[in-house]
């Protein structure tokens, strides 16, 4: 079977795009996690405003990896 | 109370882990926001480098490459994405990052990247001494330094550190000892 090695390396990119878009995506969730432990100990009148923030820097990872999904 | 103060006296609607329903937050203290300074700078650095820096560098460099549409607009996304990301986990460590003086002992709350922390505390009674240090352009120009709390025992000493007015916390914390050992007599 003859492989194009252009077709394999834009395969092995592509693969490898999607599973740094994931890792990024598990570390958005942990800062999430992070952010309603630190709001336990410390509960302040804008912590409201930073859990919006960290839910979409999360929502703004999860989109990203199927965007890549989809263009690449 | 704002989202950016680093030192308030008797704050109102603060309230922390394991307050007890008497106790009364007397002073609330983060670092000095000028510690903030370098990360912010570099987040400038981060947000300017693909519409500014990255093209000076490819014509300066005399670079020529063509990427794939689709990884350009990837690319450009997760930069800013990281970027946001990065900001955020840095104003979150210094937001979460608190030292409380309460009317019955001294609480000193630390994250560190994100993932670990560290409560701390002493009993006012159990307060032997207390001192601070500032030193430095910048601690000296905007009036902040270290407050080291040293307890009896074996319990370790707490440091706050770059507290701003650190010679304010010294004197309200050594009055509020004061005060407890002269009701003990």
């Amino acid at each position: 079977m003859n492989i194009d090695f252009f077709t394999f390396g834009a395969l092995v990119l592509k693969i490898l795009v999607l599973v740094g878009f994931a890792v990024y995506a598990i570390f958005a969730v942990v800062m999430v996690r992070q952010e309603y432990l630190m709001a336990h100990v410390l509960e302040e009148s804008f912590e409201p405003f930073l859990r919006m923030l960290v839910f979409v820097h999360l929502a703004a990872a999860v989109g990203l990896f199927f965007l890549a999904l989809v263009i690449l | 109370m704002g989202p950016l103060t680093a030192f308030a006296v008797n704050p109102d609607g603060v309230r922390f882990e394991t307050q007890e329903a008497e106790e009364v937050v007397i002073l609330f203290l983060r670092q000095h926001i000028i510690v903030n300074l370098g990360w912010v700078i570099l987040a400038v650095i981060l947000i300017l480098a693909p519409t500014v820096l990255f093209p000076l560098l490819a014509s300066g460099l005399g670079l020529s490459f063509s990427v794939p549409v689709g990884y350009v607009i990837l690319g450009t996304l997760f930069w800013y994405l990281g970027t946001f990301g990065f900001i955020l986990a840095k104003f979150l460590g210094w937001y979460f990052n608190i030292y409380i003086v309460t009317n019955e002992r001294v609480v000193d709350i630390d994250f560190y990247y994100l993932l670990y922390k560290r409560f701390s505390q002493a009993e006012l009674n159990k307060i032997q001494d207390i001192s601070y240090a500032s030193g430095g352009i910048f601690a000296t120009f905007f009036n902040y330094g270290n407050v080291t709390i040293e307890t009896a025992g074996e319990m370790p000493n707490l440091e706050f550190d770059k507290v701003p007015y650190p010679e304010k916390v010294v004197e309200t914390v050594r009055n509020l000892t004061e005060q407890i050992q002269n009701n003990n007599l």
